[in-house]
């Protein structure tokens, strides 16, 4: 029961974070939308490590490797959207052409 | 966490209708800082799911590094561009959003149906029947502890290098 539960609510988090990262015209909110897909699939990791591996726990440290990445990747998006928005005075996703001249 | 069962459902429920408006919120608010804030409500719930599976470890990680260090980089991020074109750039609806809205839609459905179709008792049966039947003293973070410095040695000292370059570039980047 508790496993559907969580199941059901990290699909919702997955897909909702799908739907904001298409449709944001703003890179800080794809950021924050990609921070939700992550978290979905972290929560999966770690039920089913409870659920299924109760001895190893291996799925819990995969999830501490995830959170590890997830934190050089936002530190690592939000500098470059912090470049872009000094050179274009704008975070909007389609506004960002500075390869094209 | 061992708790009783109405307890248990209670919290249940809360922290999923926390993280269902949470979600919402992330996404249809027009202002960035708000969705940053409700980011932020969801991070929380998703640690306390994580105390409810029993996985205190990863709990405080994710209290520490998703709410503590990403979200206030986020929410600095949001102040630090805080743009004239955020108020009229939300509110319209064209038509990659609603075909959007339909594959995500269709997506959440599908999994819903795989979930529930899946018969997780006799998984649950099977794993439990393979594994070890001795009860050992170890607990969980002293296992996970184990296995970071024993067989996952070579992955984490790799996540700290990554980690040391990646804010390193971060800083020159920004750095002007």
């Amino acid at each position: 029961m508790m496993l559907e539960h969580i199941l059901v609510l990290s699909a919702y988090l997955f897909s909702i974070g799908i739907y904001g990262l298409i449709t944001s015209r703003n890179m800080v909110r794809a950021l924050m939308c990609l921070e939700l897909i992550l978290n979905a699939v972290n929560m999966n990791f770690v039920t089913f490590s409870n659920f299924f591996d109760n001895r190893q726990l291996k799925g819990d440290i995969f999830a501490i490797f995830v959170i590890a990445i997830a934190a050089a990747e936002a530190a690592i998006g939000l500098a470059i959207v912090s470049l872009i928005y000094r050179n274009r005075k704008s975070t909007r996703i389609n506004q960002s052409n500075l390869l094209n001249n | 966490m061992n708790l009783s069962g109405p307890i248990h459902d209670f919290l249940l429920v809360f922290l999923g209708s926390g993280l269902i408006l949470g979600g919402q919120g992330v996404v249809l608010f027009s202002n960035p800082i708000y969705s940053a804030f409700s980011l932020g409500l969801v991070l929380v719930c998703i640690s306390l799911f994580y105390l409810l599976l029993n996985s205190y470890f990863v709990a405080a990680a994710q209290l520490l590094i998703y709410v503590g260090a990403i979200n206030v980089l986020i929410i600095f991020a949001v102040m630090f561009m805080n743009g004239s074109d955020y108020s009229k750039e939300e509110n319209l609806w064209n038509i990659g959003d609603a075909i959007t809205s339909i594959v995500c839609t269709t997506l959440f459905i599908s999994l819903i149906s795989t979930i529930l179709d899946m018969s997780w008792d006799a998984i649950i049966w099977t794993t439990r029947s393979n594994q070890i039947l001795e009860q050992d003293l170890i607990t969980n973070n002293q296992q996970i502890g184990v296995h970071l410095s024993t067989d996952f040695f070579l992955p984490f000292e790799f996540v700290s290098i990554i980690l040391l370059v990646a804010l390193i570039g971060a800083i020159v980047v920004a750095r002007q």
